[in-house]
């Protein structure tokens, strides 16, 4: 495997967009790895607080335990510490393209706040990153047409996250929902019925019982008058 | 109470009314707002336009307003393994998108090629929210959902971060392929969609099993399912312009847009084709056999799009939901077309990237492939052109016609020789040719004259410095719109005719008879209730 390591020197010739002070890309036919980060300290962390490994899965298997859903990695939600620093290794299952980025982070670490994987097809990827101290929910997904669409999304909350974000399969709702055929059987259609003769017999029974109805209500009103001012002591 | 009925009916508000002597006044431009008005060309890459040479490809001139890029062309002659990381860079491709073997003939070109293909959704729907993801208009303001396979790429799907719209790889139609004759081609179909597909080569010399064993004719029995790949294997001994389509649910899938040129051409020493067209349209870098005869080369991909069944993936996001509204609930046989495509676009956007621009005393090559549900009748104003060969098939002399119509059914494909020399018969002289499909449903978008698939063969002389034909200001001005193609604007606004044939206005509603109206209704509710009054007391008393 030939191994083409782009230099900083070399990106800022060609796609003045990565030419950025941490910026790096290491790409070959297998796939590539931008704006990886093992070593520099974000500037509200004084020092890295929990060194962690995570092994992600992609693949169209994984969609399999959530409905409506094609593509998925195999976890939804990650939980670190501020100032963790995080071992991805990413391994590809399907015979497709998939890519795993992290958005949301520093733009003077991570140019244009992204890190980036991606795998050609079955294979697997190893890089780091360190997160700032900041308590927020970061967005991963691939961004192939489509995928994250149908599945392949999750988040990494540090410190909890400030929330979850939508449609992350088995864990948040999707602003734009599907509609879905309802089952309309014979005991729903009872209970309609059952509950519209419910509400005509209220009515009914309220003109028939009109006087003795006037009279307990009477009564209750006199009771919550008396007992109203006692409530106040 | 009788009275009370005849003003009613006489006072009745209607939508339309009699205007009297003067009619309303014209109103020029009913829409208000001027952000859907595009600029004909934003002249993005000036550069890309002159002949160049990248990676020793030599690179032809291509004056249009969007040429294509020609780190692209240069790529998709050397293969994704032969270029520099630079190269490589200014493309979408991916590293393993087109990789060149070995040189078995020794003639100086490779002749094992591998091709990687991608299935991308184009104008898909998101759970996200009420948007639609890795846009490619059409035209001004269309974005019907599409289905095409891409060259395999890499990174962003979308131009940029902050960006819906796709990266420039990503777009109808699927693109041209070109091999060698006797190439040993590999196509692997790398199935990113969430539907299965295959690959069927139409008409392209094709073993019916690979050398395993397997399927190599993509048929729906051999469905490649999403997340799965399969590679087939040619090696083609015949010359000419084919076809490769999906098979899978064919009638929709090939009206989604997944259907492209496949091009074997002759064996020539040192023949490095351009494997991939990207947008069809213009040849950068032609062939051995083609620059002997030519000047020029073309690829033109007539496509029809259903709006209904391109909208079935915008309305739902569960894969369940898109197969069952596409597959079962809508009915193909009420299929209409509504849009009209050449090369990916409707007009006006087919003069940005899609015109055929020439000079005086050119032999031109076109391949016209008919990837419309209808047949069309393709017309070059100007022009008389003679078909070379009919679905790859060469004709002789003898059977070779020259005419200004060309007819093509369904997968049908015409290669076309163009000549533009001033003759009389050929060509009657330098202008700013139409030529368009003309079945008279083929310029319109979903029924808006001008579109559809309408393009112009323009002489050099009669473009500007980008590349736009010069004395179609106020068209250009007019159908850059999106609210020409919402059918908000009138047709001619053109000078003192704006008030002739503009927009008639709207009246203002007679205020005096709709105060009658409302009151007869009252005085009739209020008689209904004293009547009601009148009864009751009776039976009281």
């Amino acid at each position: 495997m030939k191994q083409i390591l782009i230099g900083l020197l070399f990106i800022s010739l060609y796609q003045p967009v990565f030419a950025m002070e941490h910026g790096g890309m290491i790409m070959d036919e297998t796939g590539m790895i931008m704006n990886a980060n093992p070593d520099q300290l974000p500037r509200d962390c004084p020092q890295i607080s929990e060194n962690k490994d995570i092994t992600i899965h992609a693949g169209q298997q994984y969609a399999e335990k959530f409905t409506g859903k094609m593509f998925a990695f195999d976890t939804q939600e990650w939980n670190v510490k501020p100032c963790a620093k995080i071992n991805i290794t990413f391994i590809n299952d399907d015979q497709i393209r998939h890519q795993l980025m992290i958005h949301g982070l520093p733009g003077y670490l991570y140019p244009d706040g992204m890190f980036h994987l991606e795998l050609n097809g079955t294979g697997q990827l190893q890089a780091s990153l360190i997160l700032p101290s900041q308590k927020k929910t970061y967005l991963v997904h691939c961004e192939l047409p489509q995928h994250m669409e149908k599945g392949m999304k999750a988040q990494l909350k540090v410190e909890g996250g400030d929330g979850d974000l939508p449609s992350i399969p088995g864990i948040s709702e999707p602003i734009k929902a599907d509609l879905y055929n309802t089952n309309w059987n014979q005991l729903s259609y009872a209970i309609l019925a059952f509950s519209i003769l419910i509400g005509a017999a209220i009515v009914l029974m309220s003109v028939i019982y009109s006087e003795q109805l006037t009279r307990l209500l009477a009564k209750l009103g006199a009771k919550l008058k008396r007992n109203s001012p006692s409530d106040l002591h | 109470m009788a009275g009370a009925i005849y003003i009613i009916y006489y006072t009745y508000p209607h939508q339309y009314n009699k205007a009297g002597i003067n009619p309303p006044d014209t109103i020029y431009n009913q829409a208000k707002d001027n952000s859907n008005i595009e600029k004909p060309c934003s002249n993005l890459h000036p550069e890309w336009r002159a002949a160049q040479v990248i990676e020793d490809v030599s690179i032809n001139a291509s004056p249009d307003c969007e040429p294509d890029n020609p780190y692209e062309v240069a790529t998709s002659v050397r293969g994704t393994n032969n270029v520099s990381m630079g190269t490589l860079m200014h493309t979408d491709f991916a590293q393993d998108a087109l990789i060149m073997g070995e040189d078995l003939d020794k003639d100086g070109d490779p002749d094992i090629i591998n091709i990687k293909l991608e299935v991308v959704e184009l104008n898909g729907s998101s759970p996200d929210g009420e948007f639609l993801i890795n846009t490619f208009d059409v035209a001004p303001g269309i974005q019907p959902g599409l289905w095409v396979y891409a060259p395999k790429s890499r990174g962003m799907a979308v131009k940029n971060y902050n960006s819906l719209v796709s990266n420039p790889l990503l777009r109808a139609p699927s693109p041209v392929i070109r091999v060698e004759q006797g190439d040993k081609v590999y196509v692997t179909l790398e199935n990113t969609h969430y539907l299965p597909h295959t690959i069927h080569l139409h008409g392209v010399d094709h073993p019916w099993m690979t050398a395993k064993g397997e399927d190599n004719d993509g048929m729906e029995e051999h469905a490649v399912f999403p997340g799965k790949s399969h590679t087939y294997e040619i090696q083609p001994r015949h010359v000419g312009t084919m076809l490769y389509h999906c098979h899978v649910q064919t009638a929709q899938h090939f009206m989604m847009g997944l259907g492209g040129m496949f091009i074997v051409e002759e064996n020539h020493p040192n023949n490095w084709l351009q494997t991939f067209n990207v947008g069809a349209g213009v040849v950068r870098h032609p062939s051995v056999a083609v620059k002997k005869e030519y000047n020029q080369e073309y690829d033109l991909h007539y496509q029809s799009i259903d709006k209904k069944l391109a909208h079935i993936i915008q309305e739902a996001n569960d894969p369940r939901l898109v197969a069952q509204h596409m597959a079962r609930d809508y009915n193909m046989t009420e299929s209409f077309e509504n849009y009209f495509l050449l090369n990916g676009h409707s007009f006006p956007y087919t003069l940005r990237d899609s015109m055929i621009i020439s000079s005086e005393n050119e032999d031109i090559k076109l391949h016209v492939a008919n990837f419309q549900r209808s047949a069309i009748a393709l017309h070059i104003h100007g022009h008389k052109a003679t078909i070379t060969a009919l679905d790859g098939v060469d004709l002789t002399q003898a059977q070779q016609i020259t005419r200004d119509v060309l007819d093509m059914a369904t997968a049908q494909r015409n290669d076309v020789h163009l000549k533009t020399q001033n003759d009389g018969l050929h060509s009657y002289g330098p202008g700013l040719w139409m030529f368009h499909d003309h079945v008279p449903t083929g310029t319109t978008t979903d029924g808006i004259e001008p579109g559809g698939n309408m393009a112009i063969l323009a002489y050099k002389a009669l473009l500007d410095e980008h590349g736009m034909p010069k004395m179609h200001e106020h068209l250009l001005d007019q159908v850059f719109n999106k609210e020409y193609y919402a059918k908000r604007q009138a047709v001619w606004t053109e000078g003192s005719f704006g008030a002739l044939l503009g927009d008639a206005g709207i009246l203002e509603p007679n205020y005096l008879q709709m105060l009658l109206f409302g009151a007869a209704i009252g005085l009739l509710v209020g008689l209904f209730v004293l009547l009601i009054l009148v009864i009751k007391r009776k039976f009281k008393s």
